[in-house]
C-alpha cells in the first residue's frame, strides 16, 4: 500500500485498491474542528442557535463532500484521470461546500469578530470585498483550468493541494458576501448580489463551452492517463464541460432565483 | 543578469528591511484606490492571456512535434503473420505510405491503449487525403497471449483498419533491432500467471519516401498528431 498524503497524477493504471491520504484527514479534520466552533453559539451555555438545525447540517454536509471529494476514490480520480471528476471537484470545493459552510456559521461570532476588529477582522474585510474577489475568483478559476496549470499542478502533491486549496480559499471569499451579511456593505443589496453572482461565474460558463466543444482533449494528464473507464479522453472532457454548464449553471440559476425571491417577498419600506 | 533564485533572494531581503510581507500586503489590500483596481484588472487580464503565450515556437515550413531523428530508418523487410493468419509483407503492403509501426501487447495497461486512442480519435477527424495515406502497423511482443482472435478485437475497438501482427519472439527481436529499437522484455509471472512486457514506447513514422524521420514517444498528444500527419503525407 502506498501512503501519499495528497494526491496526485501517477500515471500508473487506475486500481480500485485503497490507498491512504492523510493530509487530507488532516485538512478535513481541521475544517471539521474550525465549523463545530464556529457554529456553536457564541454565549456558553446557550440553548438556542441563531442559525436553524437545516443551516448547519449544512455545513456538516459540506465537510463530507469535501472529504469524499479528496480522499480516495473521488481525489486520484481527478487527479490524475478523469476530467469529468476534477470538473466536479471544482463544483463542490469552490461552488457548493463554502456557502453551505458560511451559512451555518453563528452569525454572533461573526458580528463579535468584526466587532473586535482584529487581524483576522481586517483580512476577512480585506478579501471579501465583492469586486475585488469577483476578479479575483474570475482570475483563479481560468487560472486554474488553463492547460497548462493543469498539467503543471497535477504532477506532484503540493501543487494539487495548491489548487484544491485555492478553488476552496476563493470559493470562500467569493461566497462570504452573499451567504453573510457582515460587514454591512449597504450598496451590497440583493440587485448587486443577483449581479456579482451572474457575473463572477461567467467565467465558469465560458470554461464548460470550451470544454464541450473542443475538437481534442485540452489536458495532458487527463489525455495521456491509463483510462478507467469506456469513454475517450475527449467524450470525458466533454462531461465535465456538461457538468460544468448543466449542474455548475443551474445551481448559480438557482441561488440567484432564491436571492431574487426573497428579495421580493421582502416588505417594501413606505415612503 | 540576475538569475531567477538570485532574484528571489533579493526580493526577500528588500522586504525583510523594511516590513513583514502579510503586513504589507494588507496595506496593499485594505486601502482602496483606483490605481490598485487597474493593477488588478491589468494582472487579470495578464494572466488570462498567458496560455497564449505559451505556443511552441516553429520556424515554419516542416517543423514536426515528434522526435526528428538525426539519421532516417529505411522502411524494413521483413514478413509476419496478420490476424487472418495470412502472412503480411510489411514492405510491400505499406510502401509509399505513412507507416506508423508500434510494438506493443494487449494486456499493456497504459502505453498500447493510449497511443492506439490517440492515433485511431485523429484518424477520425482528418481528412480523407490524409488518412487514405496513413497504416497503423501494431506487433505484439506478447505472442503467447496476444492470439489472432484478441488482436483483431482488440484493435478493431480502436479502428478496424488498424493492422496486427504476430512473429516467433526471435523474428519481432530481429525487426525492433533493424528500426534501432530495444527489444522487449517479458517480466516474471505474479502468482496468478500474469506478467508485464517491457516494450518501445515509440510509434515509428515511415513516410511515403520509405524512411521513417520521426518517432513519437509516448506523450505525444492528439494535438500533435493532427499536426504532424499532414506533414508527414507530404514527404516524397
Amino acid at each position: 500500500m502506498t501512503v501519499q498524503w495528497w494526491c496526485s497524477a501517477k500515471g500508473l493504471p487506475w486500481r480500485w485498491h485503497w490507498q491512504a491520504y492523510p493530509g487530507v484527514w488532516i485538512v478535513v479534520i481541521a475544517l471539521a474542528a474550525v465549523y463545530a466552533r464556529w457554529s456553536k453559539p457564541l454565549e456558553a451555555g446557550a440553548r438556542t442557535h441563531a442559525v436553524s438545525t437545516g443551516r448547519r447540517i449544512g455545513g456538516w454536509v459540506a465537510v463530507v463532500l469535501v472529504w469524499l471529494t479528496l480522499d480516495w476514490p473521488g481525489g486520484p480520480l481527478g487527479t490524475g484521470y478523469l476530467a469529468s471528476v476534477h470538473a466536479a471537484q471544482f463544483l463542490v470545493l469552490a461552488m457548493v461546500a463554502p456557502p453551505l459552510l458560511l451559512r451555518g456559521i453563528d452569525p454572533d461570532r461573526v458580528r463579535a469578530l468584526f466587532e473586535r476588529n482584529g487581524f483576522a477582522a481586517k483580512i476577512i474585510r480585506a478579501v471579501t470585498k465583492p469586486l475585488l474577489i469577483m476578479i479575483v475568483f474570475t482570475i483563479v478559476m481560468l487560472a486554474t483550468h488553463t492547460p497548462g496549470t493543469v498539467d503543471l499542478l497535477m504532477r506532484s502533491q503540493l501543487g494539487a493541494f495548491v489548487l484544491d486549496s485555492a478553488w476552496f480559499l476563493s470559493g470562500l471569499a467569493f461566497w462570504w458576501p452573499i451567504a453573510i451579511d457582515l460587514p454591512v456593505r449597504e450598496h451590497f443589496g440583493p440587485p448587486m448580489r443577483m449581479l456579482y453572482l451572474f457575473a463572477g461565474t461567467q467565467a465558469h460558463l465560458y470554461l464548460a463551452m470550451w470544454l464541450l466543444l473542443a475538437d481534442l482533449p485540452v489536458y495532458g494528464i487527463y489525455e495521456l492517463a491509463p483510462r478507467v473507464t469506456g469513454l475517450s479522453a475527449l467524450e470525458d472532457q466533454q462531461v465535465a464541460g456538461g457538468l460544468l454548464l448543466t449542474l455548475g449553471g443551474t445551481y448559480v440559476l438557482a441561488v440567484i432565483s432564491v436571492v431574487f425571491f426573497r428579495w421580493f417577498a421582502e416588505p417594501q419600506p413606505e415612503r | 543578469m540576475i538569475t531567477q533564485s538570485s532574484s528571489v533572494a533579493a526580493l526577500g531581503e528588500r522586504g525583510a528591511a523594511r516590513e513583514p510581507c502579510a503586513r504589507r500586503y494588507l496595506s496593499i489590500v485594505l486601502r482602496p484606490s483606483r490605481t490598485r483596481l487597474a493593477i488588478a484588472l491589468a494582472f487579470a487580464g495578464g494572466l488570462v492571456a498567458l496560455p497564449g503565450c505559451g505556443v511552441s515556437a516553429e520556424g515554419g515550413g516542416r517543423a514536426y512535434r515528434g522526435a526528428v531523428l538525426a539519421h532516417p530508418i529505411p522502411r524494413p523487410s521483413f514478413t509476419l503473420t496478420d490476424t487472418h493468419g495470412q502472412p503480411f509483407d510489411f514492405r510491400a503492403k505499406t510502401d509509399s505510405t505513412v507507416t506508423l509501426l508500434f510494438f506493443g501487447y494487449l494486456n499493456c495497461p497504459d502505453v498500447c491503449p493510449v497511443h492506439m486512442t490517440n492515433i485511431a480519435s485523429v484518424l477520425r477527424t482528418m481528412p480523407y487525403d490524409v488518412t487514405r495515406m496513413v497504416r497503423v502497423v501494431f506487433v505484439t511482443t506478447d505472442p503467447e497471449r496476444d492470439t489472432p482472435e484478441k488482436l483483431q478485437k482488440w484493435l478493431a475497438d480502436f479502428d478496424p483498419t488498424f493492422i496486427g501482427l504476430r512473429g516467433t519472439p526471435e523474428q519481432v527481436k530481429a525487426i525492433e533491432k533493424s528500426v534501432g529499437v530495444a527489444p522487449a522484455v517479458a517480466g516474471a509471472a505474479d502468482s496468478s500467471g500474469n506478467y508485464e512486457v517491457g516494450h518501445a514506447a515509440q510509434v515509428i513514422a515511415f513516410t511515403p519516401d520509405d524512411s521513417a524521420h520521426v518517432v513519437y514517444p509516448f506523450g505525444t498528444r492528439q494535438a500533435d498528431w493532427v499536426h504532424d500527419l499532414p506533414l508527414l503525407a507530404q514527404v516524397k
